[in-house]
């Protein structure tokens, strides 16, 4: 954990050294009337409901798709269930910024997608047949990358992988198992997706105070805290060992799969650069966004806009990104490099957010790093 | 057999005094120039010596360990490391087993706080084998249920998981945070660096005579002190020069002097402590005690400083994860605060030589810290944490703001 002290003392340095030469730029601040109202809509109703509501629909028939499949266990099945899994995985992408309201309380990104999975928890869990996902110390033993392992880890070809669902003399607790796991992911995504349609949505969107307990502020720091720990660290820093002495190929996103780890990434930069310019899950309008706030605070850096530049470094990480092996496996074997550099383009938005951005925002980052034990 | 060897020594000593004098004195006078790096030689042979704080810290680390290992310790397996005996494999070093050294049989034990004070000692003891069973007995039993008010369980903590007793404390922290006061404190501030213990019977003496112990390049005032510094730097990788990894070598005060000092309130805190080690480390082969003892008052006030904004810093990180709604995370911070504030009772004002907290006073603090009316951690508002901050920093000379930044 000592890189996330070095980057406090960096971070505490650029405050200092922004606070000095962005006070002029941001005489607005003072009388901000920015309708953050409006804003706050603009993300429930356009981008959060309807990511969830897509996410939700897909969960449901990931869930469906693994009955079927442990009812009559074949290699057409499982393929299925494969391509339904991938789409629900890649949608999550686009829900997993989200870690508010419902989704903090039932600690929603961590029973989804921790990774890399436990392998002996699951096993055990199997063999005894006792097992309670609800429990926080088994965070790595479900979600999509716990499914990973269930449907493309358990063998090395898919007839093999059948076998522990027809052959093996615990067949059964295969069977139980993959459905929990995906009729948990199913079930947190109703639970989510309801509270916010039952009401969430206006505690929410009425929530308009300036201060640490505003929905601006809170979600703000919701925001960063997933673009800078789970996407640049958890996509890409911690499997190319920037926070290790050697890199931790077996730490990539999807690593049973082995080949959609890049597609995930790009997924999940697409969705945090498509929610900073108030996109529209549903089209190709963008409505009150940070974006739409920094231009309307004028916020300069350097001389340009702090709005533009991150919407282009988020451009210029998604295209290095794009340069990458699908599979990050490979790519860390092959050419660590290019991973280092996508994590430092990743890393160039995380200073202009959560040292400029929310300057600007007048936002304080109420997130500190870890002890470590 | 001392006797015999001081004779002796005093004979060669007046024989061979003027070759036999610290490389880093000046025998004509007592000026005192530290060296570079913690290194004293006599007659060009070291005589530093700390083998067995080195022992215990890392007994104290396999014991904190031990503690979450759920498959495999036991009730007995666990108050055996505490208490080990010569020969026992209580541990997985072998070094370990077969030291005659033991946590127990140090803790509250110092000289000038519980050579007459039985009583506290035996009660101190008793409270850390109180966390060591009571993790056995309590907690283990439900490693695999949810924590809720008044149920010991499992919380979530970010990413990570924590396994808490009825009240949200984590006994495994709590022990370790005041086995850090306990132990390597109070060894260090109480007894090593008392004057009972330096200037104990004829040390004096020898030391202005250059009288070593028996078989040993050390005289019995220098071993004393470095007994001292072994407890804060005894499991540095280079102990010789240990601010290069301060904060990283062990999960007790070396580790916590390095956290204190990456707060810019309190950036020289490692560097004073450790200048005070050296420079009165000279001023004893120096024969200078005036100045060794204005070091001792140096290090004294700032290894309980480094207790007290250690435990206000998690008491803070505690209040603002309550105030964000976030009560179970804080319960990992309020658990290490636990451990601080019990350690507060064995810190040292070097000018009354006294705790700066006592007994009834700590206790009063840890009780407003877990009240079972509330269920402990689960029902303690932001406002009982500010107020037992405050009253932790109104005897130092910092402001609980100081203490809670980074």
């Amino acid at each position: 954990m000592k890189y996330l002290k070095l980057s406090t003392i960096v971070f505490s340095l650029a405050l200092i050294l922004a606070s000095c030469s962005n006070s002029s730029d941001n005489p607005e601040s003072a009388d901000d009337n920015f309708d953050r109202g409006a804003m706050l809509a603009n993300w429930a109703d356009n981008i959060i409901i309807p990511a969830y509501t897509s996410f939700n629909a897909k969960a449901a028939d990931l869930k469906t798709k693994t009955s079927e499949f442990s009812t009559n266990p074949t290699v057409e099945k499982l393929q299925e269930l494969r391509n339904t899994w991938e789409s629900a995985y890649v949608s999550f992408q686009h829900v997993s910024m989200f870690e508010i309201g419902k989704a903090e309380e039932l600690r929603f990104r961590n029973r989804v997608n921790i990774y890399p999975t436990d392998t002996a928890q699951i096993e055990g869990f199997i063999s005894t047949g006792e097992y309670n996902l609800d429990l926080p110390s088994t965070i790595d033993a479900q979600g999509f990358p716990a499914l990973d392992y269930m449907i493309n880890g358990l063998a090395t070809n898919d007839y093999e992988i059948i076998s522990f669902y027809t052959s093996h003399t615990n067949a059964e607790g295969y069977k139980n198992y993959v459905n929990t796991l995906a009729s948990t992911i199913s079930s947190l995504s109703a639970e989510v997706l309801t509270s916010w349609t039952a009401g969430y949505r206006d505690v929410f969107v009425s929530n308009t105070a300036s201060s640490a307990s505003g929905a601006v502020d809170k979600f703000t720091n919701a925001y960063i805290f997933y673009y800078e720990k789970s996407l640049r660290a958890g996509k890409i820093g911690i499997p190319a060992g920037v926070y290790s002495n050697g890199v931790l190929p077996e730490k990539v996103e999807a690593f049973y799969k082995e080949d959609i780890s890049k597609k995930l990434l790009l997924e999940s930069i697409t969705a945090t650069h498509n929610f900073f310019n108030g996109k529209k899950f549903d089209g190709n309008t963008n409505g009150p966004s940070f974006k739409t706030y920094l231009d309307y605070l004028n916020t300069i850096k350097n001389g340009e806009n702090l709005s533009a530049l991150i919407d282009g470094q988020f451009t210029v990480a998604h295209n290095k990104a794009n340069e990458l092996n699908p599979n990050f496996v490979e790519q860390i074997a092959t050419d660590n490099t290019k991973m280092l550099q996508t994590f430092d383009e990743l890393q160039r938005n995380v200073v202009l957010m959560k040292v400029d951005m929310v300057q600007a925002l007048n936002i304080s980052i109420n997130y500190v790093d870890a002890d470590g034990d | 057999m001392k006797n015999f060897f001081f004779s002796a020594s005093i004979i060669s000593a007046l024989v061979f005094t003027s070759c036999s004098s610290d490389d880093s004195v000046n025998p004509d006078d007592n000026t005192v120039v530290p060296p570079a790096t913690y290194t004293f030689k006599r007659g060009g042979e070291s005589t530093v010596s700390f083998g067995g704080q080195t022992t215990r810290i890392k007994m104290a680390g396999e014991l904190k360990s031990a503690l979450m290992d759920f498959d495999n310790a036991t009730e007995n397996s666990l108050l055996a490391m505490y208490a080990h005996e010569a020969g026992n494999n209580d541990f997985s070093d072998s070094e370990l087993n077969a030291s005659d050294k033991s946590l127990r049989s140090k803790t509250a034990a110092s000289k000038d706080y519980f050579s007459a004070n039985a009583s506290e000692s035996t009660i101190i003891k008793a409270t850390l084998e109180g966390f060591i069973s009571s993790q056995v007995n309590e907690v283990f039993p439900n490693k695999m249920v949810v924590a809720s008010p008044g149920v010991a369980g499992q919380v979530a903590d970010g990413d990570k998981t924590r396994y808490v007793n009825q009240y949200g404390l984590e006994y495994n922290q709590a022990f370790a945070k005041s086995l850090l006061g306990a132990l390597m404190t109070d060894q260090m501030l109480n007894h090593y660096l008392s004057y009972a213990i330096l200037d104990e019977g004829s040390n004096r003496i020898n030391n202005d005579n250059n009288i070593t112990e028996e078989g040993k390049a050390y005289t019995t005032m220098e071993h004393k002190w470095d007994e001292a510094y072994g407890y804060l730097y005894g499991n540095s990788q280079d102990p010789t020069n240990p601010n290069l990894t301060i904060g990283e070598d062990d999960a007790f005060l070396n580790e916590y002097v390095g956290q204190v000092s990456k707060d810019p309130d309190f950036s020289s805190i490692a560097t004073d402590i450790f200048d005070a080690f050296k420079l009165g480390r000279t001023a004893i082969a120096a024969k200078n005690y005036e100045v060794r003892d204005s070091q001792i008052a140096i290090i004294q006030k700032n290894v309980s400083k480094v207790i007290a904004v250690r435990g206000i810093f998690y008491l803070q990180n505690g209040k603002n994860k309550i105030e964000n709604g976030n009560v179970q995370g804080a319960f990992h911070a309020l658990s290490e605060a636990y451990g601080f504030v019990y350690s507060l009772r064995f810190t040292r004002n070097p000018e009354t030589n006294t705790p700066l907290f006592t007994r009834s006073e700590v206790d009063a603090l840890l009780a407003q810290l877990i009240n079972p009316a509330d269920n402990g951690f689960w029902g303690i508002t932001p406002e009982t944490l500010e107020s037992i901050s405050e009253a932790v920093a109104a005897k130092f000379d910092f402001t609980v703001a100081q203490a809670a930044s980074i």
